[in-house]
């Protein structure tokens, strides 16, 4: 079953970003992107970003930033953004700092990693679908409102004639 | 490589094309790393062993990443490794490489 959630991976190590691309489309994940620089991903948001984003803490092989600086400016414009931080660095300091900037997961890369990225973003995707879910709910539960306000108003008018 | 066969699952090409994707990163770092200067500040031996050892650990080779990832928090600590650590390193990284090479004849 194909997953409607949008992801990018940000990340400057070429061959494992290619993998776990594939990885994550063979799990039903059709509509992945891939960003080998924090600069070129920052370009291609907007406020409305829909997409959940696999980030990388050590981009220096790809642009000047690094994966902090990038959820940053990724959080000013896009708050909604679910990130899930990627990295290499077994640092205690980097998890705080990436996970009180608004990170929503920190997976350390290892031989598990691909499978925790997955984990993480079924948790994304569940989240997602539970909202649209609500908005729909909400929607029926408005319309029915309505339609008893109408009704109540059509008997009030034909009581009153 | 179980990773790579997995996703590969069975399709050589593949497979193939992964193993390259790996030794279009590696090959270039090894000579990278063997052209390093062992005094000079070590920060840019770090960014490289930092880069290939998540590779390395895709690829499976555990004994050169726990090696890699020694050396790197080695150097993030203050730390400086010596010429024939980082000799032994490029060792086992080339003898990685000819592996891969291998797997693609």
């Amino acid at each position: 079953m194909s997953k409607h959630l949008k992801i990018a991976l940000v990340d400057d190590d070429i061959p494992n970003t290619e993998i776990l691309r594939d990885f994550l489309i063979r799990n039903g994940y059709s509509h992945v992107d891939k960003y080998h620089d924090g600069e070129s991903f920052l370009e291609s948001i907007d406020r409305f970003d829909e997409r959940a984003v696999v980030l990388d803490f050590d981009l220096s092989g790809g642009g000047e930033l690094n994966g902090l600086e990038v959820l940053e400016a990724l959080k000013e414009r896009s708050p909604q953004t679910h990130v899930i931080f990627y990295s290499g660095q077994d640092s205690l300091e980097v998890a705080v700092e990436s996970l009180k900037n608004g990170a929503d997961d920190y997976i350390v890369k290892s031989n598990a990693a691909f499978a925790l990225v997955k984990t993480s973003l079924d948790k994304v995707y569940d989240l997602q679908v539970l909202r649209l879910s609500e908005k729909r709910n909400q929607r029926i539960s408005w319309a029915l409102a309505l339609g008893w306000l109408i009704t109540l108003v059509g008997v009030a008018i034909f009581v009153a004639n | 490589m179980e990773i790579i066969d997995r996703l590969s699952a069975g399709d050589p090409e593949k497979k193939k094309y992964y193993i390259r994707l790996f030794l279009d990163t590696l090959e270039p770092e090894l000579e990278n790393l063997r052209g390093a200067h062992i005094g000079a500040p070590q920060e840019p031996i770090r960014a490289i062993l930092h880069k290939l050892k998540s590779q390395v650990q895709t690829i499976g080779a555990a004994d050169a990443h726990a090696m890699m990832s020694a050396h790197e928090q080695t150097i993030k600590g203050g730390g400086t490794i010596s010429q024939s650590e980082l000799d032994i390193t490029c060792d086992l990284l080339s003898t990685l490489i000819q592996n891969l090479q291998d797997l693609l004849k």
